[in-house]
């Protein structure tokens, strides 16, 4: 394997940003090899990934700012890599997505390219410090996708997306802080790295259960927000719908993921020692963001707002299994976060299609487009299927998982669930489909006709992976179980591992 | 004679000469307005140099019977005015070329070494001359474009900054009256004494005095009104130098000569500092003039570095404790290098905003007849002025404090003493008004980048842009590779604190 792996595959993205942005119309071209690189090295790993080692891997580690303690430490294991796989995919996909855009494209392509070197960054960074500035990264390149190509609402969706985020993280940033400074190493230094202080965060000697629950809740407020789960889950809609599309797939795909590593990188291993009731809290708040996600998907007008609402039901199942805490359950929402962030990209992608070849995406206006886009509407199909949880397409594997794993630790909320959500998550995407692309097509769409190959490309080879993954689940849940298996048990830092 | 013994002055003496020179230069020579310019940035080059090759000086040289002393706290501060003063040189290089442009580097360099006395003094009499060398400068300057703005700008200015001299100057007499000396040693010693009411009447004067220098609310009127109306690159320099000599004197004179009284005046700066970053912040976000966005930001930055002497009053002489990674440290000198990191990378962010601004008032609003600060002049800016957009953006992120940019480096170190003294809740609002404080920053990025343009792409200014991307690489430079800047900050305010 190449040194300094890592670092290499967030470097290339910030370098082609840079390079795209003086580009001009080159950009999308730069902005292919500078994705698809960091494709090759994550793919690359992949092969060298040791799936039954529940130790850091590919870690490098230097000292940045010594006096305050912050290292550059970067690595991966069973949590973080499968979402260093689903960005490096999900982006090059989006480019490809996006071969068309002709309003600024260097700096179309450069955002995107930026963003993904924020994920990347999250994804992999062990010490708080750098994940916090590569949290905070994220926020510039979204923020200018939805302000600068978003709809007619844009200015309001950008800022309030920025805002609510950053006040999330910036609860987070305390708790963090107060994790930094309750914490003495034996040397009597300080330090961020997080595997660290999250090993630590076990012995009531340094953080008593007050004082760590209040830690908790800040931490877990920053992630909740991101993910969405209800009652944060306000800016998304806001943001979906006046985002362009690849902005849109960029935040379903890859941001709320953040929210969701954040769950079990950072909140899984405080569970065991802080108060009991944070259990039920957290159950609550992903059983209402399941239903609540499904209902409301179930009553929009608009499909892309319909598809935003139902991450926020996909992401409650991340939430359930994590705080069900079994080992099937926090697999099952592992594989969910994976599996959720492929298929949304198509779901996306189909409102933003349908957007820009009909002009509308209101579905009382649409119909029969099927007719005029029979490739178009096949694949849409088997999104839609895929995001109901068909089986066979991935969706079905992991919220299967979730249910499942949920049940002996939450029996109650998880039939609540399975009652309430099933059936409305069923309804919602076969009427929008049915609605829109099927029965007889109105006279005005007469001459509508396919999108771009490209368009098609990219949404079909989603729909590829996500029937790879639906069948051969193992490829990437081995990885994720040897993960699950860690995360039950109390924390390793990079010493104990022997990694550094 | 040999004055090989006044070597570490020699960078005041050389742009005193200098700022004579150009006067007499600019009398014979007309239109020379380029090369005074050319000569000032040379002048300032070398004197940064000079005071570079003393930056740290382990032990203090003392000249002038004990009334200027050279040590790495005055080294860290001239080299801040110094490159301040630098960037505004070399920004107005695109401004002052014409009719009167010697007058304007000679003021300049008259009031850059005024602060650089004022870093330098360790005796009230001396404190006060370089003071009021530098005050007298900048209100001259601050009318320099005589529009009937900059002389309002410059009437407040000078009015409010007189009165404050004039409460200065009353409470220093006090102090002498009590210690009989004017050096700031005698008078620490002779301030643990009890003299009274008169000593809290001392006190209160050269708080008040200092106060209004720092633009502490509810002493800060003046600062929005003069930046807003003050020729824009004046503007930096009273923002970035000026107000930061304010902070040096302070440090000086409360920390070292009325340390004794530290429980008279910890309580009143924890109160001022809370209200001045607090009311700094919410104004801001009124504000539709950047100038005046910016002004407010900076009595924001001013509240927090306030933030240092409630540390110091606070964890004065307590036994040092294991602080950060540095090992065994204590609180109260991590909070005065806290502050000056502060001060450092608020010097760099605001001269760069407010060079950002001149760019765009001289070049955007061309013969509008609106106000050309307003904020609907940055609409779409990113396309009219690309790289003046991008190093505005930059400084806001860094002015908001988001790493990696100087900004959050100084506000770590100094919320961190905070913590250390166990003053967390001061933390604690510290950290909610830096989000607080993203809210306007943000407002401004987004006419930026998000607003349609409201006119034609425009040419940018050579001596605008090599001042902004000087100043955008050491904002990056300073959050990228802070270690270096730490343990210099840390030397400097270990001259305030008895080892």
């Amino acid at each position: 394997m190449i040194e300094n792996a890592i670092s290499l595959m967030i470097a290339i993205p910030l370098l082609g940003a840079v390079v795209s942005f003086f580009a001009g119309t080159k950009a999308k071209f730069v902005a292919l090899i500078a994705s698809l690189i960091p494709l090759a090295l994550s793919l690359q790993m992949y092969m060298e990934f040791d799936k039954t080692s529940k130790l850091m891997q590919f870690v490098e580690s230097y000292d940045w700012v010594p006096s305050l303690g912050v290292k550059y430490t970067l690595g991966v294991d069973g949590i973080g890599f499968p979402l260093v796989l689903l960005s490096t995919i999900v982006t090059v996909l989006v480019i490809i997505y996006s071969w068309g855009e002709t309003k600024k494209p260097n700096q179309y392509f450069a955002l995107l390219l930026l963003n993904e070197v924020g994920v990347l960054g999250v994804f992999t960074s062990l010490d708080f410090f750098l994940f916090y500035i590569f949290w905070e990264i994220v926020l510039i390149p979204m923020f200018f996708l939805i302000g600068s190509w978003g709809g007619p609402r844009k200015d309001y969706a950008a800022v309030k997306f920025f805002i609510y985020t950053h006040v999330a993280s910036l609860v987070m940033l305390l708790a963090i802080f107060a994790l930094y400074f309750t914490y003495q190493t034996p040397e009597g230094t300080r330090t961020f790295d997080m595997l660290t202080l999250l090993a630590a965060t076990a012995d009531k000697t340094i953080f008593p259960t007050g004082l760590l629950n209040i830690i908790f809740a800040g931490l877990l407020l920053g992630f909740l927000v991101k993910m969405p789960a209800f009652p944060f889950h306000t800016w998304l809609p806001d943001a979906h719908v006046e985002a362009p599309t690849a902005g849109s797939v960029v935040l379903a795909a890859l941001l709320l993921k953040m929210g969701g590593y954040g769950l079990f990188r950072v909140i899984m291993p405080m569970l065991p020692s802080v108060d009991k009731a944070f259990v039920t809290i957290i159950a609550i708040i992903a059983v209402i963001s399941i239903v609540y996600g499904a209902f409301m998907a179930l009553a929009q007008k608009d499909i892309k707002k319909l598809v935003a609402y139902s991450s926020v039901s996909h992401m409650g199942f991340v939430t359930l299994g994590a705080v069900a805490f079994t080992w099937m359950s926090v697999t099952g929402a592992m594989f969910q976060q994976f599996s959720h962030g492929i298929i949304t990209c198509v779901l996306f992608m189909s409102a933003g299609t349908i957007q820009h070849v009909v002009g509308t995406r209101v579905i009382a206006d649409l119909g029969g487009l099927a007719d005029r886009m029979p490739k178009f509407a096949v694949i849409m199909m088997a999104g839609f299927m895929a995001s109901l949880g068909l089986p066979g397409m991935s969706g079905f594997v992991a919220e299967f998982m979730v249910l499942t794993g949920s049940y002996p630790a939450l029996p109650t909320y998880t039939m609540i669930v399975v009652f309430l959500s099933i059936v409305t998550t069923a309804a919602y995407h076969l009427w929008a489909m049915q609605k829109a692309m099927f029965g007889p097509i109105l006279k005005k769409y007469m001459n509508v006709h396919e999108p771009h190959a490209y368009e098609l490309f990219s949404m079909a080879m989603i729909i590829v992976l996500s029937l790879i993954f639906g069948l051969q689940p193992g490829l990437i849940t081995d990885i994720m179980g040897t993960a699950a298996t860690q995360i039950m048990e109390p924390v390793m830092t990079l010493t104990q591992m022997g990694v550094i | 004679m040999d004055f090989s013994h006044y070597a570490p002055l020699w960078g005041e003496a050389l742009l005193t000469f200098l700022a004579v020179l150009i006067i007499l230069l600019g009398s014979l020579m007309k239109n020379s307005g380029k090369l005074m310019g050319y000569l000032s940035a040379a002048g300032l080059v070398a004197a940064l140099g000079l005071v570079a090759s003393n930056l740290t000086i382990a032990k203090p040289a003392i000249f002038f019977f004990g009334s200027i002393s050279v040590d790495a706290l005055s080294q860290f501060f001239k080299v801040v005015f110094l490159i301040v003063s630098l960037l505004v040189v070399i920004a107005s290089l695109s401004r002052y070329t014409g009719k009167g442009a010697d007058e304007y580097y000679a003021l300049l360099l008259f009031a850059t070494v005024g602060m650089m006395v004022v870093s330098s003094s360790v005796d009230i009499v001396t404190l006060f001359v370089g003071f009021e060398l530098a005050s007298l400068s900048t209100y001259a300057l601050a009318a320099f474009d005589r529009s009937r703005k900059n002389l309002e700008a410059a009437m407040k200015y000078f009015i409010f900054g007189s009165v404050a001299s004039a409460f200065m100057l009353f409470g220093f007499s006090l102090l002498y009256g009590m210690a009989g000396s004017t050096h700031l040693v005698d008078i620490a010693a002779a301030s643990l004494a009890d003299f009274g009411p008169a000593t809290l009447v001392a006190l209160i004067f050269v708080i008040v005095g200092f106060a209004f220098k720092m633009a502490l609310v509810p002493f800060h009127m003046w600062a929005p009104d003069t930046y807003e109306g003050a020729p824009p690159l004046v503007s930096a320099l009273l923002a970035a130098g000026s107000k930061k000599m304010g902070f040096v004197a302070a440090f000086r004179v409360i920390l070292i000569a009325l340390v004794a009284l530290r429980m008279e005046w910890y309580m009143a700066f924890a109160i001022l500092a809370t209200i001045t970053m607090t009311l700094g912040n919410l104004a801001a976000c009124w504000q539709n003039n950047v100038r005046r966005i910016l002004a407010y930001s900076s009595i924001a930055q001013a509240g927090y570095i306030a933030i240092a002497f409630v540390v110091v009053g606070a964890a004065y002489g307590a036994a040092p404790v294991n602080v950060l990674n540095m090992g065994m440290l204590r609180a109260d000198q991590l909070g005065i290098a806290g502050a000056l990191l502060l001060i450092l990378g608020h010097a760099l962010m605001k001269t760069g905003a407010f060079i950002g601004t001149a760019q765009v008032s001289s070049m955007v609003s061309k013969g509008s007849e609106t106000d050309p600060d307003d904020i609907s002049n940055y609409a779409g800016l990113a396309r009219r002025a690309p790289i003046t957009a991008f190093c505005m953006l930059i400084f806001m992120f860094a002015l908001a404090g988001i790493p990696p940019t100087a900004g959050y480096i100084g506000k770590f170190v100094l919320f961190s003493s905070a913590i250390y003294s166990g003053l967390v809740w001061l933390a604690v609002i510290a950290i909610l008004n830096s989000a607080l404080s993203l809210v306007y920053y943000l407002r401004i990025i987004s006419y930026m980048y998000l607003k349609e343009p409201t006119g034609p792409k425009i040419a940018e200014q050579k001596g605008y842009v090599v001042a902004l991307v000087l100043t955008l690489l050491a904002v990056v430079w300073i959050g990228v590779f802070p270690e270096a800047f730490i343990n210099w900050a840390m030397q400097a305010a270990a001259v305030l604190l008895p080892q």
